[in-house]
Protein backbone atom coordinates (compact mmCIF):
# COMPACT_ATOMS: atom_id res chain seq x y z
CA UNK A 1 0.00 0.00 0.00
CA UNK A 2 1.33 2.83 -1.40
CA UNK A 3 0.42 6.79 -0.45
CA UNK A 4 -0.95 8.67 2.21
CA UNK A 5 -3.64 9.84 4.72
CA UNK A 6 -6.50 8.06 6.33
CA UNK A 7 -7.22 6.14 3.00
CA UNK A 8 -3.22 4.48 3.64
CA UNK A 9 -4.39 3.61 6.90
CA UNK A 10 -7.92 2.27 6.21
CA UNK A 11 -6.45 0.31 3.68
CA UNK A 12 -3.87 -1.05 5.71
CA UNK A 13 -5.89 -1.72 8.78
CA UNK A 14 -8.38 -3.65 6.63
CA UNK A 15 -5.78 -5.77 5.31
CA UNK A 16 -6.64 -8.81 7.75
CA UNK A 17 -10.31 -8.60 6.49
CA UNK A 18 -8.90 -8.68 3.14
CA UNK A 19 -6.55 -11.49 2.29
CA UNK A 20 -4.98 -12.44 5.24
CA UNK A 21 -2.37 -14.68 2.76
CA UNK A 22 -0.89 -11.59 1.30
CA UNK A 23 2.09 -10.01 3.05
CA UNK A 24 1.76 -5.96 3.91
CA UNK A 25 4.01 -3.65 2.88
CA UNK A 26 3.49 0.05 3.41
CA UNK A 27 5.02 2.92 1.84
CA UNK A 28 4.23 6.65 2.74
CA UNK A 29 5.10 8.81 0.62
CA UNK A 30 4.59 13.04 0.44
CA UNK A 31 1.82 13.41 -1.82
CA UNK A 32 3.14 16.65 -2.76
CA UNK A 33 6.33 15.05 -3.41
CA UNK A 34 6.11 14.68 -7.14
CA UNK A 35 7.18 12.37 -9.69
CA UNK A 36 11.09 11.90 -9.02
CA UNK A 37 10.32 11.98 -4.85
CA UNK A 38 7.95 8.92 -5.42
CA UNK A 39 10.34 7.04 -7.82
CA UNK A 40 13.21 7.62 -5.26
CA UNK A 41 11.17 6.30 -2.56
CA UNK A 42 9.91 3.28 -4.63
CA UNK A 43 12.93 2.42 -5.38
CA UNK A 44 13.48 1.55 -1.51
CA UNK A 45 10.72 -1.29 -2.11
CA UNK A 46 11.24 -4.95 -3.57
CA UNK A 47 8.91 -5.14 -6.22
CA UNK A 48 9.29 -8.09 -7.92
CA UNK A 49 6.14 -10.44 -7.84
CA UNK A 50 4.58 -7.80 -6.13
CA UNK A 51 1.07 -6.04 -6.66
CA UNK A 52 0.19 -2.54 -5.25
CA UNK A 53 -2.44 -0.34 -4.18
CA UNK A 54 -1.88 2.97 -4.03
CA UNK A 55 -3.69 4.83 -1.86
CA UNK A 56 -3.91 9.28 -1.83
CA UNK A 57 -6.56 10.78 -0.22
CA UNK A 58 -8.77 12.66 -2.70
CA UNK A 59 -7.06 16.09 -3.26
CA UNK A 60 -6.54 18.03 -6.43
CA UNK A 61 -9.38 15.97 -7.90
CA UNK A 62 -7.58 12.98 -7.21
CA UNK A 63 -5.39 13.81 -9.84
CA UNK A 64 -2.31 13.05 -7.40
CA UNK A 65 -3.26 9.62 -6.96
CA UNK A 66 -3.37 8.88 -10.91
CA UNK A 67 0.19 10.48 -11.04
CA UNK A 68 1.10 8.12 -8.56
CA UNK A 69 -0.83 4.92 -10.31
CA UNK A 70 1.18 5.96 -13.21
CA UNK A 71 4.51 5.89 -11.77
CA UNK A 72 3.41 2.55 -10.89
CA UNK A 73 2.17 1.46 -13.87
CA UNK A 74 5.48 2.23 -15.96
CA UNK A 75 7.27 -0.02 -13.66
CA UNK A 76 4.51 -2.41 -14.41
CA UNK A 77 3.38 -2.82 -11.31
CA UNK A 78 -0.13 -4.66 -11.13
CA UNK A 79 -2.93 -2.95 -9.30
CA UNK A 80 -6.06 -5.13 -8.64
CA UNK A 81 -8.96 -3.30 -6.77
CA UNK A 82 -9.18 -4.11 -3.03
CA UNK A 83 -12.56 -4.89 -1.43
CA UNK A 84 -13.27 -5.78 2.00
CA UNK A 85 -14.80 -8.79 3.19
CA UNK A 86 -17.42 -6.93 4.90
CA UNK A 87 -18.63 -4.63 1.85
CA UNK A 88 -21.57 -6.20 -0.60
CA UNK A 89 -21.13 -6.25 -4.37
CA UNK A 90 -23.89 -7.26 -6.16
CA UNK A 91 -24.13 -9.40 -9.36
CA UNK A 92 -22.83 -8.65 -12.77
CA UNK A 93 -20.31 -5.61 -11.88
CA UNK A 94 -16.99 -5.00 -12.94
CA UNK A 95 -14.24 -3.09 -10.67
CA UNK A 96 -11.06 -1.83 -12.16
CA UNK A 97 -7.94 -1.70 -10.91
CA UNK A 98 -7.12 0.28 -7.88
CA UNK A 99 -10.38 0.92 -6.95
CA UNK A 100 -11.07 0.69 -2.73
CA UNK A 101 -14.70 -0.68 -1.25
CA UNK A 102 -14.26 0.02 2.21
CA UNK A 103 -15.88 -1.90 5.08
CA UNK A 104 -19.69 -1.98 5.16
CA UNK A 105 -20.24 -0.40 1.52
CA UNK A 106 -22.77 -1.31 -0.43
CA UNK A 107 -22.68 -1.64 -4.22
CA UNK A 108 -26.46 -3.04 -5.37
CA UNK A 109 -26.18 -5.10 -9.16
CA UNK A 110 -25.54 -3.89 -11.92
CA UNK A 111 -23.64 -0.79 -11.10
CA UNK A 112 -20.32 -0.05 -13.33
CA UNK A 113 -17.12 0.78 -11.55
CA UNK A 114 -14.55 2.74 -13.10
CA UNK A 115 -10.43 2.66 -12.47
CA UNK A 116 -9.68 4.13 -9.48
CA UNK A 117 -12.33 4.62 -7.72
CA UNK A 118 -12.47 5.02 -4.02
CA UNK A 119 -16.01 3.78 -1.98
CA UNK A 120 -15.67 5.15 1.16
CA UNK A 121 -16.93 2.36 3.93
CA UNK A 122 -20.74 2.35 4.65
CA UNK A 123 -21.26 4.02 1.52
CA UNK A 124 -24.21 2.49 -0.90
CA UNK A 125 -24.54 2.96 -4.62
CA UNK A 126 -27.85 2.18 -6.09
CA UNK A 127 -28.20 -0.65 -8.84
CA UNK A 128 -27.62 0.19 -12.66
CA UNK A 129 -25.04 3.35 -10.75
CA UNK A 130 -22.31 4.24 -13.04
CA UNK A 131 -19.03 5.42 -11.25
CA UNK A 132 -16.54 6.66 -13.82
CA UNK A 133 -12.99 6.73 -13.18
CA UNK A 134 -11.01 8.39 -10.16
CA UNK A 135 -14.28 9.54 -8.50
CA UNK A 136 -14.26 9.75 -5.02
CA UNK A 137 -17.10 8.75 -2.81
CA UNK A 138 -17.21 9.61 1.11
CA UNK A 139 -18.02 7.26 4.04
CA UNK A 140 -21.84 6.89 4.46
CA UNK A 141 -22.18 8.85 0.94
CA UNK A 142 -25.20 7.84 -0.70
CA UNK A 143 -26.02 7.30 -4.37
CA UNK A 144 -29.39 6.39 -6.12
CA UNK A 145 -30.22 4.38 -8.73
CA UNK A 146 -29.32 4.90 -12.35
CA UNK A 147 -27.29 7.78 -11.21
CA UNK A 148 -23.98 8.53 -12.82
CA UNK A 149 -21.07 9.99 -11.01
CA UNK A 150 -18.58 11.79 -13.38
CA UNK A 151 -14.65 10.85 -14.04
CA UNK A 152 -12.72 12.45 -10.92
CA UNK A 153 -15.61 13.88 -9.40
CA UNK A 154 -15.89 13.96 -5.20
CA UNK A 155 -18.70 13.81 -2.95
CA UNK A 156 -18.23 14.25 0.32
CA UNK A 157 -19.23 13.24 4.16
CA UNK A 158 -23.60 13.47 3.95
CA UNK A 159 -23.96 14.08 0.04
CA UNK A 160 -26.76 12.42 -0.49
CA UNK A 161 -27.64 11.71 -4.74
CA UNK A 162 -30.48 11.17 -6.14
CA UNK A 163 -31.76 8.80 -8.68
CA UNK A 164 -30.89 8.82 -11.91
CA UNK A 165 -28.65 12.49 -10.98
CA UNK A 166 -25.64 12.81 -13.29
CA UNK A 167 -22.41 14.58 -11.50
CA UNK A 168 -20.42 15.85 -14.03
CA UNK A 169 -16.66 15.04 -14.34
CA UNK A 170 -14.34 16.87 -12.07
CA UNK A 171 -16.77 18.22 -9.82
CA UNK A 172 -16.65 18.78 -6.19
CA UNK A 173 -19.99 17.99 -3.71
CA UNK A 174 -18.87 18.83 -0.35
CA UNK A 175 -21.87 20.24 1.58
CA UNK A 176 -24.04 17.80 3.21
CA UNK A 177 -27.58 17.42 1.56
CA UNK A 178 -29.75 16.03 -1.16
CA UNK A 179 -28.61 16.43 -4.49
CA UNK A 180 -31.47 16.40 -6.91
CA UNK A 181 -31.01 17.66 -10.03
CA UNK A 182 -27.96 17.37 -12.64
CA UNK A 183 -24.67 18.82 -11.35
CA UNK A 184 -22.62 20.08 -14.55
CA UNK A 185 -18.89 19.17 -14.90
CA UNK A 186 -16.67 21.28 -13.27
CA UNK A 187 -19.01 22.47 -10.04
CA UNK A 188 -17.82 22.75 -6.87
CA UNK A 189 -20.26 22.55 -4.08
CA UNK A 190 -18.80 23.40 -0.67
CA UNK A 191 -20.42 24.17 2.18
CA UNK A 192 -18.67 27.27 2.93
CA UNK A 193 -20.05 29.11 -0.69
CA UNK A 194 -23.50 29.90 -0.89
CA UNK A 195 -23.71 29.21 -4.61
CA UNK A 196 -22.00 26.73 -6.74
CA UNK A 197 -19.14 27.58 -8.43
CA UNK A 198 -18.62 27.04 -11.75
CA UNK A 199 -15.54 26.62 -14.26
CA UNK A 200 -15.98 28.48 -17.32
CA UNK A 201 -14.19 27.95 -20.82
CA UNK A 202 -11.54 25.14 -21.57
CA UNK B 1 -14.42 59.73 6.58
CA UNK B 2 -17.16 60.00 8.34
CA UNK B 3 -19.17 57.45 9.49
CA UNK B 4 -22.19 58.20 7.35
CA UNK B 5 -20.16 57.03 4.04
CA UNK B 6 -20.11 53.65 5.23
CA UNK B 7 -23.38 53.24 7.01
CA UNK B 8 -25.96 56.00 5.77
CA UNK B 9 -28.30 54.92 2.60
CA UNK B 10 -28.91 58.40 1.12
CA UNK B 11 -24.96 58.70 1.27
CA UNK B 12 -24.90 55.49 -0.66
CA UNK B 13 -27.42 56.77 -3.14
CA UNK B 14 -25.37 60.12 -3.69
CA UNK B 15 -22.20 57.98 -4.43
CA UNK B 16 -23.66 56.14 -7.09
CA UNK B 17 -25.23 59.21 -9.38
CA UNK B 18 -21.15 61.18 -8.60
CA UNK B 19 -18.81 58.82 -8.39
CA UNK B 20 -20.42 55.03 -10.07
CA UNK B 21 -21.91 56.58 -12.35
CA UNK B 22 -19.87 58.93 -14.64
CA UNK B 23 -16.66 55.90 -14.15
CA UNK B 24 -15.43 53.20 -16.06
CA UNK B 25 -16.36 50.06 -13.97
CA UNK B 26 -15.29 46.50 -14.32
CA UNK B 27 -17.93 44.31 -15.38
CA UNK B 28 -16.21 40.77 -15.99
CA UNK B 29 -13.40 38.84 -18.64
CA UNK B 30 -13.40 38.87 -22.10
CA UNK B 31 -12.58 35.10 -21.84
CA UNK B 32 -16.14 34.66 -20.81
CA UNK B 33 -17.61 36.47 -23.81
CA UNK B 34 -15.73 34.67 -26.51
CA UNK B 35 -18.59 32.89 -28.78
CA UNK B 36 -21.63 33.80 -30.16
CA UNK B 37 -24.26 34.35 -27.57
CA UNK B 38 -22.12 34.01 -24.70
CA UNK B 39 -23.36 36.76 -22.17
CA UNK B 40 -22.54 37.81 -18.63
CA UNK B 41 -25.17 39.60 -15.69
CA UNK B 42 -24.04 41.83 -13.12
CA UNK B 43 -25.94 44.10 -11.12
CA UNK B 44 -24.05 47.34 -10.52
CA UNK B 45 -25.30 49.31 -7.69
CA UNK B 46 -28.49 48.22 -8.06
CA UNK B 47 -28.93 48.40 -11.80
CA UNK B 48 -29.11 45.04 -13.54
CA UNK B 49 -26.86 44.95 -16.72
CA UNK B 50 -26.36 42.28 -19.56
CA UNK B 51 -22.87 42.34 -21.83
CA UNK B 52 -23.59 39.85 -24.74
CA UNK B 53 -21.39 38.58 -27.51
CA UNK B 54 -23.37 38.88 -30.87
CA UNK B 55 -21.51 37.70 -33.46
CA UNK B 56 -18.29 38.45 -32.57
CA UNK B 57 -19.09 41.88 -30.93
CA UNK B 58 -19.99 42.86 -27.04
CA UNK B 59 -22.74 44.87 -26.44
CA UNK B 60 -23.86 46.36 -22.76
CA UNK B 61 -27.68 47.05 -22.13
CA UNK B 62 -29.89 47.31 -18.69
CA UNK B 63 -30.60 43.38 -18.22
CA UNK B 64 -34.76 44.24 -17.92
CA UNK B 65 -36.97 43.31 -20.39
CA UNK B 66 -39.11 46.94 -21.43
CA UNK B 67 -42.01 44.41 -21.54
CA UNK B 68 -42.61 43.80 -18.16
CA UNK B 69 -39.53 44.29 -16.85
CA UNK B 70 -38.50 40.69 -16.45
CA UNK B 71 -34.62 40.00 -16.67
CA UNK B 72 -33.58 38.55 -19.78
CA UNK B 73 -31.19 36.81 -18.95
CA UNK B 74 -30.75 35.53 -15.40
CA UNK B 75 -27.99 32.96 -15.52
CA UNK B 76 -24.76 34.46 -14.11
CA UNK B 77 -22.73 33.88 -17.31
CA UNK B 78 -24.18 31.01 -20.23
CA UNK B 79 -24.35 30.93 -23.92
CA UNK B 80 -27.94 32.10 -24.97
CA UNK B 81 -29.38 34.56 -27.41
CA UNK B 82 -31.11 37.64 -25.51
CA UNK B 83 -34.51 36.43 -25.23
CA UNK B 84 -36.58 37.32 -22.26
CA UNK B 85 -38.20 33.83 -21.19
CA UNK B 86 -41.23 35.67 -19.92
CA UNK B 87 -43.22 36.40 -23.31
CA UNK B 88 -40.25 35.51 -25.57
CA UNK B 89 -39.14 38.65 -26.99
CA UNK B 90 -35.92 38.82 -29.03
CA UNK B 91 -33.38 41.45 -29.16
CA UNK B 92 -31.30 42.22 -31.36
CA UNK B 93 -27.24 43.86 -31.28
CA UNK B 94 -28.99 46.81 -30.91
CA UNK B 95 -31.38 46.41 -28.18
CA UNK B 96 -34.15 46.47 -31.00
CA UNK B 97 -37.00 44.10 -29.93
CA UNK B 98 -36.15 41.52 -33.48
CA UNK B 99 -38.53 39.18 -32.51
CA UNK B 100 -42.01 39.80 -30.56
CA UNK B 101 -44.09 36.04 -30.62
CA UNK B 102 -47.59 37.10 -31.46
CA UNK B 103 -46.98 41.07 -31.91
CA UNK B 104 -49.53 42.02 -34.84
CA UNK B 105 -52.40 39.52 -32.77
CA UNK B 106 -51.70 40.27 -29.28
CA UNK B 107 -49.79 44.09 -28.92
CA UNK B 108 -50.99 46.20 -31.31
CA UNK B 109 -48.31 48.82 -30.66
CA UNK B 110 -48.65 52.12 -32.24
CA UNK B 111 -45.28 53.05 -34.52
CA UNK B 112 -44.09 55.62 -31.69
CA UNK B 113 -44.09 53.33 -28.97
CA UNK B 114 -42.67 50.40 -30.66
CA UNK B 115 -39.73 52.69 -31.72
CA UNK B 116 -39.25 53.16 -27.84
CA UNK B 117 -39.02 49.65 -27.10
CA UNK B 118 -35.01 49.45 -27.02
CA UNK B 119 -33.35 48.38 -24.60
CA UNK B 120 -31.33 50.66 -22.90
CA UNK B 121 -27.58 50.68 -24.31
CA UNK B 122 -24.36 51.61 -21.85
CA UNK B 123 -20.99 52.07 -23.28
CA UNK B 124 -18.45 49.15 -23.67
CA UNK B 125 -14.87 49.30 -24.05
CA UNK B 126 -12.78 46.35 -23.48
CA UNK B 127 -8.91 46.93 -22.08
CA UNK B 128 -7.25 43.31 -22.86
CA UNK B 129 -9.32 41.23 -21.34
CA UNK B 130 -11.26 43.36 -18.88
CA UNK B 131 -14.47 44.42 -19.83
CA UNK B 132 -15.81 48.33 -18.53
CA UNK B 133 -19.28 49.67 -18.67
CA UNK B 134 -20.01 53.39 -18.07
CA UNK B 135 -23.80 54.05 -17.04
CA UNK B 136 -23.54 57.86 -18.29
CA UNK B 137 -25.07 58.66 -21.16
CA UNK B 138 -22.22 60.40 -22.08
CA UNK B 139 -19.19 59.07 -20.65
CA UNK B 140 -15.91 60.46 -20.03
CA UNK B 141 -12.80 58.96 -22.00
CA UNK B 142 -11.75 55.88 -20.25
CA UNK B 143 -7.83 57.08 -20.70
CA UNK B 144 -9.01 60.32 -18.92
CA UNK B 145 -9.96 57.69 -15.84
CA UNK B 146 -7.16 55.31 -15.80
CA UNK B 147 -4.47 56.72 -17.55
CA UNK B 148 -2.15 55.63 -20.52
CA UNK B 149 0.06 53.63 -18.23
CA UNK B 150 -1.89 51.68 -16.70
CA UNK B 151 -4.12 51.31 -19.73
CA UNK B 152 -1.20 49.73 -20.71
CA UNK B 153 -0.19 47.40 -18.34
CA UNK B 154 -3.72 46.37 -17.73
CA UNK B 155 -4.03 45.34 -20.79
CA UNK B 156 -0.70 43.46 -21.47
CA UNK B 157 -1.45 41.39 -18.30
CA UNK B 158 -4.51 40.39 -18.78
CA UNK B 159 -3.65 38.65 -22.37
CA UNK B 160 -1.64 36.51 -20.49
CA UNK B 161 -5.13 35.21 -19.03
CA UNK B 162 -5.79 31.63 -19.92
CA UNK B 163 -9.66 30.99 -21.23
CA UNK B 164 -10.41 28.78 -18.05
CA UNK B 165 -12.20 30.56 -15.25
CA UNK B 166 -13.21 29.77 -12.07
CA UNK B 167 -15.40 32.05 -10.44
CA UNK B 168 -17.36 32.53 -6.75
CA UNK B 169 -18.44 35.08 -4.95
CA UNK B 170 -18.37 36.25 -1.44
CA UNK B 171 -21.50 38.31 0.00
CA UNK B 172 -19.35 40.07 2.06
CA UNK B 173 -21.46 42.67 4.89
CA UNK B 174 -19.44 45.80 4.44
CA UNK B 175 -19.25 48.96 2.67
CA UNK B 176 -17.04 48.71 -0.34
CA UNK B 177 -14.96 51.62 0.63
CA UNK B 178 -13.74 49.37 3.13
CA UNK B 179 -11.91 47.05 0.67
CA UNK B 180 -10.18 50.27 -1.26
CA UNK B 181 -8.98 50.95 1.66
CA UNK B 182 -7.68 47.69 3.22
CA UNK B 183 -6.08 46.97 -0.55
CA UNK B 184 -3.75 50.09 -0.28
CA UNK B 185 -3.02 49.71 3.02
CA UNK B 186 0.56 48.00 3.15
CA UNK B 187 0.88 47.88 6.32
CA UNK B 188 -1.45 45.32 7.33
CA UNK B 189 -0.33 42.09 6.04
CA UNK B 190 1.97 41.79 8.28
CA UNK B 191 -0.14 41.14 11.49
CA UNK B 192 -3.79 39.87 9.57
CA UNK B 193 -2.26 37.88 7.01
CA UNK B 194 1.11 36.94 9.28
CA UNK B 195 0.15 33.12 8.95
CA UNK B 196 -0.92 33.45 4.95
CA UNK B 197 0.22 36.16 2.71
CA UNK B 198 3.13 37.46 4.32
CA UNK B 199 4.67 34.18 4.71
CA UNK B 200 4.94 33.95 0.80
CA UNK B 201 5.73 37.82 0.35
CA UNK B 202 7.00 40.67 2.81
CA UNK B 203 4.47 43.37 2.10
CA UNK B 204 6.08 46.98 3.96
CA UNK B 205 4.90 50.07 4.08
CA UNK B 206 6.56 53.27 2.70
CA UNK B 207 6.71 56.89 3.37
CA UNK B 208 6.69 58.92 0.42
CA UNK B 209 8.02 62.44 1.81
CA UNK B 210 6.75 64.13 -1.68
CA UNK B 211 3.71 62.93 -1.63
CA UNK B 212 2.76 63.90 1.61
CA UNK B 213 3.63 67.76 0.67
CA UNK B 214 1.36 67.33 -2.16
CA UNK B 215 -1.24 65.56 0.37
CA UNK B 216 -1.25 69.01 2.40
CA UNK B 217 -1.42 71.35 -0.71
CA UNK B 218 -4.51 69.68 -1.98
CA UNK B 219 -5.80 70.08 1.44
CA UNK B 220 -5.21 73.76 1.88
CA UNK B 221 -5.47 74.70 -1.67
CA UNK B 222 -8.75 72.13 -2.82
CA UNK B 223 -8.94 70.90 -6.29
CA UNK B 224 -9.16 73.96 -8.62
CA UNK B 225 -10.94 71.98 -11.24
CA UNK B 226 -12.47 69.13 -13.18
CA UNK B 227 -8.73 68.97 -15.02
CA UNK B 228 -7.42 68.18 -11.77
CA UNK B 229 -9.78 66.32 -10.42
CA UNK B 230 -9.43 63.61 -13.63
CA UNK B 231 -5.71 63.77 -13.01
CA UNK B 232 -6.12 63.16 -9.33
CA UNK B 233 -8.40 59.83 -10.30
CA UNK B 234 -5.78 58.51 -12.42
CA UNK B 235 -3.11 58.51 -10.18
CA UNK B 236 -5.37 56.10 -7.97
CA UNK B 237 -4.99 53.30 -10.53
CA UNK B 238 -1.97 51.28 -11.43
CA UNK B 239 -0.20 48.15 -10.52
CA UNK B 240 2.43 45.71 -12.18
CA UNK B 241 5.44 44.45 -10.14
CA UNK B 242 4.96 45.16 -6.24
CA UNK B 243 7.57 42.76 -3.74
CA UNK B 244 9.28 39.73 -4.19
CA UNK B 245 8.57 36.90 -3.85
CA UNK B 246 10.11 34.91 -0.69
CA UNK B 247 12.76 32.77 -0.98
CA UNK B 248 12.10 29.81 -1.49
CA UNK B 249 10.22 30.56 -4.65
CA UNK B 250 7.28 28.02 -4.74
CA UNK B 251 7.17 26.04 -8.18
CA UNK B 252 4.58 23.52 -8.87
CA UNK B 253 4.45 21.51 -11.54
CA UNK B 254 1.82 22.70 -13.18
CA UNK B 255 4.00 25.97 -14.02
CA UNK B 256 5.49 23.79 -16.78
CA UNK B 257 2.20 23.34 -18.44
CA UNK B 258 1.74 27.72 -18.77
CA UNK B 259 3.22 30.34 -20.78
CA UNK B 260 4.40 32.60 -17.92
CA UNK B 261 3.52 35.94 -17.46
CA UNK B 262 6.53 38.04 -17.67
CA UNK B 263 9.74 36.02 -16.02
CA UNK B 264 10.44 37.30 -12.50
CA UNK B 265 9.14 36.05 -9.04
CA UNK B 266 7.53 38.92 -7.89
CA UNK B 267 4.14 39.42 -6.29
CA UNK B 268 2.23 41.41 -8.98
CA UNK B 269 -0.50 44.07 -7.58
CA UNK B 270 -3.08 45.80 -9.91
CA UNK B 271 -5.55 48.76 -7.77
CA UNK B 272 -7.85 49.61 -10.44
CA UNK B 273 -10.27 51.92 -8.90
CA UNK B 274 -12.71 52.45 -7.20
CA UNK B 275 -13.28 48.63 -6.88
CA UNK B 276 -11.12 46.10 -9.05
CA UNK B 277 -8.28 44.20 -7.98
CA UNK B 278 -5.65 42.07 -9.88
CA UNK B 279 -3.23 40.22 -7.94
CA UNK B 280 -0.50 37.16 -8.89
CA UNK B 281 0.71 35.90 -6.26
CA UNK B 282 2.94 33.24 -8.57
CA UNK B 283 4.88 35.62 -10.02
CA UNK B 284 3.21 36.10 -13.69
CA UNK B 285 1.83 31.78 -13.42
CA UNK B 286 -1.64 32.79 -12.20
CA UNK B 287 -4.26 35.61 -11.58
CA UNK B 288 -6.95 36.97 -9.02
CA UNK B 289 -9.31 38.80 -10.00
CA UNK B 290 -11.14 40.60 -7.31
CA UNK B 291 -14.36 42.83 -8.19
CA UNK B 292 -15.97 44.39 -5.26
CA UNK B 293 -19.70 45.14 -6.56
CA UNK B 294 -21.38 48.12 -3.81
CA UNK B 295 -25.11 46.46 -2.63
CA UNK B 296 -25.93 48.65 -0.22
CA UNK B 297 -24.05 50.87 2.37
CA UNK B 298 -23.67 47.69 4.38
CA UNK B 299 -23.24 44.80 1.83
CA UNK B 300 -20.96 44.62 -0.51
CA UNK B 301 -20.66 41.51 -3.51
CA UNK B 302 -16.99 40.12 -3.82
CA UNK B 303 -16.83 38.21 -7.02
CA UNK B 304 -13.50 36.70 -7.40
CA UNK B 305 -11.75 34.95 -10.61
CA UNK B 306 -9.04 33.06 -10.63
CA UNK B 307 -7.21 32.52 -14.09
CA UNK B 308 -3.76 30.61 -14.74
CA UNK B 309 -1.66 32.31 -17.60
CA UNK B 310 -2.32 30.84 -21.10
CA UNK B 311 -1.82 27.08 -21.69
CA UNK B 312 1.05 25.97 -23.88
CA UNK B 313 -1.88 23.03 -24.33
CA UNK B 314 -4.63 21.48 -22.61
CA UNK B 315 -3.70 19.84 -19.82
CA UNK B 316 -5.99 17.05 -17.88
CA UNK B 317 -5.69 18.97 -13.97
CA UNK B 318 -6.27 22.44 -15.24
CA UNK B 319 -9.63 22.23 -13.57
CA UNK B 320 -7.69 20.74 -10.28
CA UNK B 321 -5.43 23.62 -10.76
CA UNK B 322 -8.13 26.43 -10.49
CA UNK B 323 -9.79 24.80 -8.06
CA UNK B 324 -6.68 25.00 -5.93
CA UNK B 325 -5.40 28.17 -6.53
CA UNK B 326 -9.51 28.94 -5.15
CA UNK B 327 -9.06 27.19 -1.94
CA UNK B 328 -5.53 28.84 -1.31
CA UNK B 329 -6.72 32.39 -1.67
CA UNK B 330 -9.77 31.80 0.05
CA UNK B 331 -8.14 31.26 3.32
CA UNK B 332 -6.90 35.09 2.90
CA UNK B 333 -9.85 36.86 1.21
CA UNK B 334 -11.94 35.79 4.56
CA UNK B 335 -9.14 37.05 6.89
CA UNK B 336 -9.90 40.36 4.87
CA UNK B 337 -13.72 40.05 4.76
CA UNK B 338 -13.94 39.04 8.82
CA UNK B 339 -11.67 42.41 9.64
CA UNK B 340 -14.05 44.26 7.38
CA UNK B 341 -17.15 42.94 8.34
CA UNK B 342 -15.99 43.50 12.38
CA UNK B 343 -15.32 47.05 11.24
CA UNK B 344 -18.64 47.42 9.51
CA UNK B 345 -20.81 46.56 12.85
CA UNK B 346 -19.14 48.87 15.00
CA UNK B 347 -19.83 51.79 12.87
CA UNK B 348 -22.53 54.14 14.14
CA UNK B 349 -23.68 57.93 13.36
CA UNK B 350 -22.01 59.03 16.05
CA UNK B 351 -18.47 56.70 15.51
CA UNK B 352 -15.20 58.73 14.95
CA UNK B 353 -13.56 58.85 12.00
CA UNK B 354 -10.61 56.85 11.26
CA UNK B 355 -6.81 58.42 12.02
CA UNK B 356 -4.61 57.27 9.48
CA UNK B 357 -1.10 57.57 9.77
CA UNK B 358 1.30 59.08 6.95
CA UNK B 359 2.05 55.65 5.50
CA UNK B 360 -1.36 55.73 4.64
CA UNK B 361 -1.15 58.60 2.53
CA UNK B 362 -3.07 57.30 -0.70
CA UNK B 363 -5.71 56.40 1.05
CA UNK B 364 -5.69 60.24 3.03
CA UNK B 365 -5.14 61.72 -0.91
CA UNK B 366 -8.30 59.86 -2.29
CA UNK B 367 -10.27 60.61 0.90
CA UNK B 368 -9.72 64.27 0.41
CA UNK B 369 -10.62 64.00 -2.90
CA UNK B 370 -13.73 61.35 -2.72
CA UNK B 371 -15.03 64.16 0.29
CA UNK B 372 -14.89 67.33 -2.70
CA UNK B 373 -16.50 65.62 -4.85
CA UNK B 374 -19.47 64.11 -2.73
CA UNK B 375 -19.98 67.36 -1.56
CA UNK B 376 -20.06 68.77 -4.64
CA UNK B 377 -17.04 71.20 -5.10
CA UNK B 378 -15.72 69.19 -7.77
CA UNK B 379 -17.31 67.05 -10.54
CA UNK B 380 -16.11 64.09 -12.83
Amino acid sequence: VVGSGILLHSAAAAWAELDPALELRTLAIDPQGGRAAWASALDSVELDGASAFVAVDAQFLNFRRLELVDVLRQRGVPMPPLVSSTAYVGAGIEIQENCWIGHGAIIQHGCRIGANVVIGAGAIVGAGTEIRDAAWIDEGVTVGREARIGANASLGLGVVIGHGVAVGDLSIIDKPGRIEADVAARTFIHASHTNPIVVTGS
Amino acid sequence: MPPQAYIDQAWFERERELLFKPLWQFVGLKVMLEEHNAFITRTLFGIPVVVQNFHGELRAFENICPHRQNPIQTASHGVRALTCGYHGWKFDREGAPANIPFEIELYRYPQQERDCLHLRRFALECIGNLVFINLSPEPMPIKQQLGAATIATLAQSSLAYDSEVIMTTYDARFNWKLVYENLRDAHHPLFLHARTLNKSATFKAILNEDALVGLKRMREEGIPDQARARALLRSFSGGGRDVPIDEPVPRYPWFDELVRYRDQDWYYNWLVFPNLHIASGTGGYSFTIEHHIPVGPDRTEMIVYFVTSKKKQPYAASTAVLHELMIGTDGILREDIGVLEQIQRTLHPDARSAHLGDYEYINAGIEQWYMDLMEGKIEL
